[in-house]
């Protein structure tokens, strides 16, 4: 069974005439404007945003502070960036191979690759997108 | 075929997702303004704290650590409940939402084999989507899907999805065991006159001739034991269980995206229920409004908002819950949407008469005059002879929340962290609390 796919509850905006009496040009072509939610989100009832916090991500382009666009309806495979509830613990990590066995790797010397073998670690969900703010 | 979805300890399953520390240890959740216990986890049941234990009795538990007890987050389980009836939508071809944690889903010409599937197919998906556990009835009628969807959550070996059908011998075992007070819509006065008349099981009023039950005791009743045979033929809202929650929805005759005819039906609505609540003499703790669109009109664009208000306080006065109404009709109206209809759910309600001996509580029962009054004109003079056309300024809607989780889905400042490896979250932590310190100091510092 597909999923259907979802409308996001924001109204698409027209083109609109001014104050004045002067219609708008671009009136007559009932311009789409481009939506960021439709982009970052494919899922809307499955996706979740939560912030990054640490250092060790950076090397993926993951910062302090970054929001992260989690849907939890894909399946996740190796390559991926998830979030995983690894020993009690939230974690953002990238799930690859390390020796030949899955891991939950991070970008950072510091931090060395956590197996998964024989832990108790849970999916959480995928990280579909990252998005970073430079300005406040 | 018809199916109830309905969540299990749905409140505290809530909490679970954002928080998995919580997941196996005794949690409950309390009610507005942390009065007393309205939700507890399944370890919280096994150490018999009963339901509406007062929170003060709890506090003793909660210092040693050995029982969680959060505030309500009315906004996060709102948003879930939102979340799971679309999912809903997504596979089934009708839904409609029963209370914030049950749903009807409707399976007209799906054969038995393929509801079982699609059970256990939104069973899995809701599990996995939404870290929610859910189980699945499934049966020919409202009321042994009711009985499935119990069956389904008390025997493990249905693995959360159980389907009935009406003359399977697992039915007719089930129905010989259970009392006939737990049939849905037979209340304790009804089973104790049935008791007189023998009728002490399920089965035994399945078994009795409808046309007398009509004349002995109610249209209702004899519906109940058709659909006990399964013949489906009451309608969701005819079964409603008084002190649990009231619903009061309908189609709108033609449909609308005018914000101010939605708020016109809602109103109507909200007061058709808050008449309901004081018929009952409960008060509600929290209001539900939901609209949704035209679901066969592939053309139009579809939505289905929802919003949940909770009270300061718990009360049936029909101005709070109007003013509940139009805050959550800010929240969640769009335009550009033609909504076909427009529902009003007050929940978590408490019995008015218990909850004013509590002296230590207070209620928004402020003017039972006014509303008897109200009431009593509209019962005499028919409905809606006398309406709310304004509401009070300011309603107090500051809640007493101490232990609230953070609003995850709903506000941008409260989103769940993740931190990058072990122990990223709590080092975070650590370091806002010295540069909280740090600027404490600096300001408490005499100027040069």
């Amino acid at each position: 069974m597909p999923l259907t796919s979802q409308p996001l509850p924001f109204p698409p905006l027209y083109g609109r005439a001014g104050f004045s009496g002067f219609p708008s040009p671009a009136q007559d072509y009932e311009p789409r404007t481009l939506d960021l939610n439709e982009r970052l989100i494919k899922n809307p009832a499955q996706t979740f945003y939560l912030t990054a916090t640490g250092d060790s991500m950076e090397g993926w382009g993951i910062f302090e502070g970054d929001l992260l666009v989690v849907d939890r309806s894909i399946p996740p495979r190796l390559g991926h960036i998830l979030v995983a509830m690894f020993e009690e613990e939230v974690l953002i990590k990238r799930y690859a191979l390390y020796q030949g066995t899955p891991h939950l790797c991070s970008a950072h010397p510091h931090y060395p690759p956590l197996p998964l073998e024989e832990t108790d670690c849970q999916l959480w969900g995928v990280v579909r997108a990252v998005v970073h703010e430079y300005l406040p | 075929m018809i199916g109830l979805v309905d969540a299990n300890n749905f409140y505290v399953s809530c909490e679970r997702v954002f928080n998995p520390a919580l997941e196996g240890k005794p949690v409950g959740v309390m009610s507005n303004n942390d009065g007393c216990v309205i939700a507890r986890s399944a370890e919280m049941k096994a150490m018999d704290i009963p339901m509406g234990a007062p929170s003060f009795q709890l506090e003793g538990l909660r210092r040693q650590g050995k029982i969680h007890l959060l505030s309500s987050n009315y906004e996060l389980y709102g948003d879930m409940s939102a979340r799971l009836a679309q999912l809903l939508r997504d596979a089934c071809p009708d839904v409609a939402p029963y209370s914030i944690d049950e749903m009807f889903i409707y399976l007209d010409g799906f054969s038995d084999a393929q509801c079982q599937t699609l059970g256990e197919v939104v069973r899995r998906r809701i599990r996995r989507y939404l870290g929610l556990p859910v189980c699945v009835g499934l049966a020919p009628t409202h009321t042994l899907a009711k009985l499935a969807n119990h069956v389904a959550k008390k025997q493990s070996h249905y693995q959360g999805v159980c389907l009935l059908t009406a003359n399977s011998p697992t039915t007719a075992a089930l129905l010989k065991q259970l009392p006939v007070s737990d049939v849905w819509g037979v209340g304790r006065r009804i089973a104790e006159r049935l008791a007189v008349s023998g009728i002490r099981t399920a089965w035994q009023l399945r078994e009795c001739d409808p046309k007398q039950l009509r004349k002995r005791f109610s249209v209702v009743l004899a519906r109940t034991a058709l659909e006990l045979r399964g013949t489906s033929c009451l309608e969701m809202n005819a079964l409603e269980q008084p002190r649990q929650r009231i619903m009061t929805s309908r189609s709108f005759g033609k449909a609308t995206g005018v914000k101010a005819e939605l708020h016109a039906a809602l109103r109507r609505h909200a007061q058709r229920s808050a008449e309901k609540l004081r018929q009952q003499k409960s008060l509600t703790r929290a209001v539900l409004l939901f609209l949704t669109t035209n679901r066969h009109r592939k053309d139009q664009p579809q939505l289905a908002p929802s919003a949940m208000i909770p009270l300061a306080s718990p009360s049936d006065d029909t101005r709070i819950i109007l003013e509940a109404v139009r805050e959550g009709l800010e929240q969640m109206y769009r335009p550009g949407f033609q909504f076909m209809k427009a529902g009003v759910m007050l929940l978590d309600l408490v019995d008015a008469q218990q909850y004013q001996l509590s002296l230590l509580r207070p209620s928004t029962k402020a003017h039972p005059h006014l509303m008897n009054t109200v009431d009593t004109i509209n019962q005499r003079m028919g409905q809606d002879t006398i309406r709310f056309g304004m509401t009070e300024a300011e309603a107090p809607w500051q809640l007493r929340c101490a232990h609230r989780s953070n609003r995850y889905t709903t506000c941008w400042d409260e989103l769940m962290e993740a931190g990058t490896h072990p122990g990223a979250i709590a080092a975070a932590r650590v370091k806002r609390e010295q540069q909280q310190l740090a600027r404490a100091q600096r300001l408490a510092q005499p100027r040069a």
